[in-house]
């Protein structure tokens, strides 16, 4: 079995162990790869024919490459009727499933579910009197929160911004746009670019971003210069999914006690409260011998209590498996999050999660989308228009754009353009 | 038994000649087998597939040239191409020059710690890219950056200057610099040394001046390694990958601006997938970069560059 996450890596050692003893015949050999020499192994084994390992846990990206094709040369089992027959689609979120999943067949088992929420500097925010429960919309958020904007300088310069978020964020666009119901591409695979949805995300961001304000500053995610701002009190809010707590806490002690977490603001009020960001799965190489076997071990590792434990215990992971939702531990108080239970905050969140389609295109569209965001970064300081109503316009514009170009690679792809024309979900628009 | 002795060195000499012929060929084998494996048939597959559209593993159909047909209409494609075009002309000129003032410092007889100040220019080339995109990825950081933070201090820099996100030209071009200067200085020293010093000090008795000398005495004899170096250079510049790539995480940055044509190759080929048409991207580098190659053959005809040189 080939992993790419060492947490996960430290977590089946004692499972496969497990099974090594009960199984001394068929042993599990687990081996750790870094992500970009496993994507190279994997993709090069399964268009080779060359034998990868037999069981493979992938992230997103690297399986929206290997789903690519005609379904029979995915080189993944399709595990579809497998997970119907032990009734896995009862028993794990169906959000989970979604990314997996390509013209209805499923090719892995989820490993997580991933909902977003906003992680802020509760020691800032209480210390100025704002109580976060009056934020319900991202206006209400910008709004209640703006006292905390500060110009410590006196030079017309934000040093202290409300959320983290800055147009080379590609993955905050992605988490926004899915929260407000636009996305990267559809439950066919095929980029939606120029939803509605995303257009008003766009706008949004850029008003922040550029407005005299500076809603929006830019602290990097997993960089040391972006966790220092994040210390210093630079942004007051980032997007924290569950796993990023784990993240959080072991690469910046120093906030520890300082901050809580809160729902995503809504588009709208009574809107969707939380986004997805990230995600694993288990595939079984279609190449494989004893696929049943290995069915049985990746049921074994993925969806014991055992894992769900050390998944939030050592992970802040919550398991996608409903039935772990009420173990207490998931309630247990965070002195990091000044006393707070990130996993049934997440928990309580879960039903919201957006589906979140995958797609060889995705990546195309994902750059794509990042280009507008630029472009109108680039109108919006040229132009001097920052409002966001003033703004939807060209960001509809250099979405249809955008679109236009990701779909002149979708139609010129005989492969895809035959898989849609026997799909009954996807839209070649 | 006189015939005999007669015929004897004949058919040595036949043998001889047969086990020769053999023995040639056994010595050029490892190289026929590894350019027959490792060249000719990759080159003859990647022409073969660039005609090809491949879609995910174990995928692939004919589409003739539409390939190439649909690269031509490919915003992204023209976008990369000239990116990459812009960026070898500025590292040319940035570079050259610099590499060329550099090695006539170091040239200097009497200059003090010469051989020292030598190694320590030479040094950044030892330093692998992919360290010298992460190093200059964290230099400039936007308010943490040692870049942004020296500027500030001596001149007032805004602090919130993004490098990558605004300049990611420039950024390019100072990292490229950094790393490659004191390789190319290297060339140039070499030149340099080569140089008449009878010439010189004519020159010198004559009352030429520092500029005069440069122009009719040293330019005409280190011209065709400066040359050679800048097309060495600019067939170097067009094949950048490594240091966007880190620079910008993989991508090409906002609106593309650090798209070079090799990352785009890389993006087609193995992140949406499609090979074929990464070939095609592969075969227009390759096109131009056999102009460049053509135009050194060229001016190594005419005696502006060393005979022996080729990129």
């Amino acid at each position: 079995m080939w992993t790419f996450a060492r947490l996960h890596h430290e977590m089946y050692v004692p499972l496969t162990n497990d099974w090594n003893r009960d199984h001394p015949d068929q042993p599990i050999v687990l081996s750790l790869l870094g992500i970009q020499a496993m994507e190279q192994r994997l993709l090069s084994s399964f268009m080779s024919g060359v034998p990868s390992a037999e069981l493979l846990e992938v992230e997103r990206a690297m399986s929206a490459r290997a789903f690519a094709g005609p379904l029979e040369s995915v080189g993944f089992t399709d595990i579809t009727s497998l997970v119907e027959r032990d009734g896995l689609r009862e028993r794990i979120h169906p959000a989970a499933f979604k990314p997996w999943t390509m013209q209805g067949r499923i090719f892995g088992i989820p490993h997580d579910l991933h909902p977003v929420m906003l992680g802020y500097r509760a020691d800032i925010v209480e210390a100025a009197g704002i109580d976060v429960a009056q934020i319900e919309t991202w206006d209400d958020f910008v709004r209640v929160l703006s006292p905390l904007l500060l110009d410590a300088s006196g030079k017309r310069r934000t040093d202290r911004h409300l959320l983290n978020l800055w147009e080379t964020h590609d993955t905050s666009f992605e988490i926004l746009t899915l929260q407000a119901g636009g996305g990267l591409v559809d439950s066919g695979g095929v980029p939606m670019l120029d939803h509605p949805a995303n257009a008003r995300v766009l706008a949004q961001a850029i008003d922040w971003i550029r407005g005299s304000e500076g809603i929006a500053g830019d602290a990097p995610y997993f960089n040391a210069s972006g966790n220092q701002l994040l210390i210093d009190g630079f942004v007051i809010a980032s997007f924290v999914p569950d796993w990023m707590c784990n993240v959080w806490r072991k690469e910046m002690p120093q906030l520890s006690g300082k901050v809580k977490l809160m729902p995503l603001p809504a588009w709208d009020a009574g809107g969707r409260r939380t986004s997805v960001w990230g995600g694993s799965m288990l595939g079984i190489a279609r190449t494989a011998d004893h696929q049943d076997r290995l069915w049985e071990m990746a049921k074994h590792l993925y969806l014991s209590r055992d894992v769900a434990t050390k998944l939030y215990k050592e992970g802040d992971i919550v398991s996608p498996v409903r039935e772990y939702w009420t173990d207490p531990m998931y309630d247990q108080p965070d002195p990091f999050f000044r006393g707070q239970a990130p996993g049934r905050t997440y928990i309580n969140l879960a039903d919201q999660v957006p589906d979140r389609f995958n797609s060889p295109f995705a990546q195309l569209a994902n750059v794509r989308m990042q280009a507008a965001a630029s472009q109108l970064s680039a109108y919006a300081i040229k132009s001097g228009i920052t409002a966001r109503e003033q703004l939807l316009p060209k960001a509809q514009e250099l979405l249809v754009e955008a679109q236009r170009d990701v779909m002149q690679h979708v139609r010129r792809n005989r492969f895809y353009s035959e898989r849609e024309s026997v799909s009954t979900s996807g839209d070649l628009r | 038994m006189s015939i005999a002795m007669e015929e004897l060195p004949e058919r040595r000499t036949k043998l001889g000649s047969q086990g020769m012929k053999m023995h040639g060929w056994l010595l050029v084998a490892p190289f026929v087998v590894c350019f027959l494996v490792f060249t000719l048939y990759p080159l003859l597959s990647a022409g073969r597939l660039a005609t090809q559209q491949t879609f995910g593993p174990g995928t692939a159909r004919s589409v003739g040239l539409d390939n190439f047909y649909q690269l031509f209409r490919d915003p992204l494609f023209w976008k990369a191409l000239r990116n990459t075009a812009v960026f070898t002309l500025l590292s040319v000129l940035v570079q050259m020059p610099l590499a060329l003032g550099l090695a006539m410092l170091l040239n200097r007889p009497g200059l003090r710690g010469r051989n020292f100040m030598r190694l320590v220019l030479f040094a950044p080339v030892l330093v692998g890219v992919v360290f010298t995109g992460m190093i200059f990825s964290l230099l400039m950081e936007k308010r943490t950056g040692l870049i942004n933070q020296f500027l500030h201090a001596i001149m007032g820099w805004d602090l919130d200057f993004a490098w990558v996100e605004q300049g990611i030209m420039p950024a390019l071009v100072i990292a490229t610099a950094w790393q490659f200067t004191g390789f190319n200085m290297v060339y140039f020293l070499a030149a340099l040394q080569s140089v008449p010093e009878e010439l010189e000090q004519a020159a010198r008795l004559d009352g030429a001046g520092a500029w005069s000398r440069f122009r009719h005495v040293t330019w005409p004899a280190i011209q065709p390694i400066a040359t050679f170096v800048i097309l060495l250079s600019i067939i170097g510049n067009f094949q950048l990958f490594e240091l966007p790539f880190i620079l910008l995480n993989g991508k090409g940055g906002p609106n593309n601006d650090g798209l070079t044509l090799v990352m785009y190759l890389y993006q087609t080929g193995f992140q949406t997938g499609d090979l074929g048409y990464a070939s095609s991207i592969g075969w227009m580098l390759a096109l131009v970069l056999a102009c460049f190659g053509v135009a050194q053959r060229v001016l190594a005809d005419r005696g502006t560059m060393p005979k022996g040189a080729r990129a």
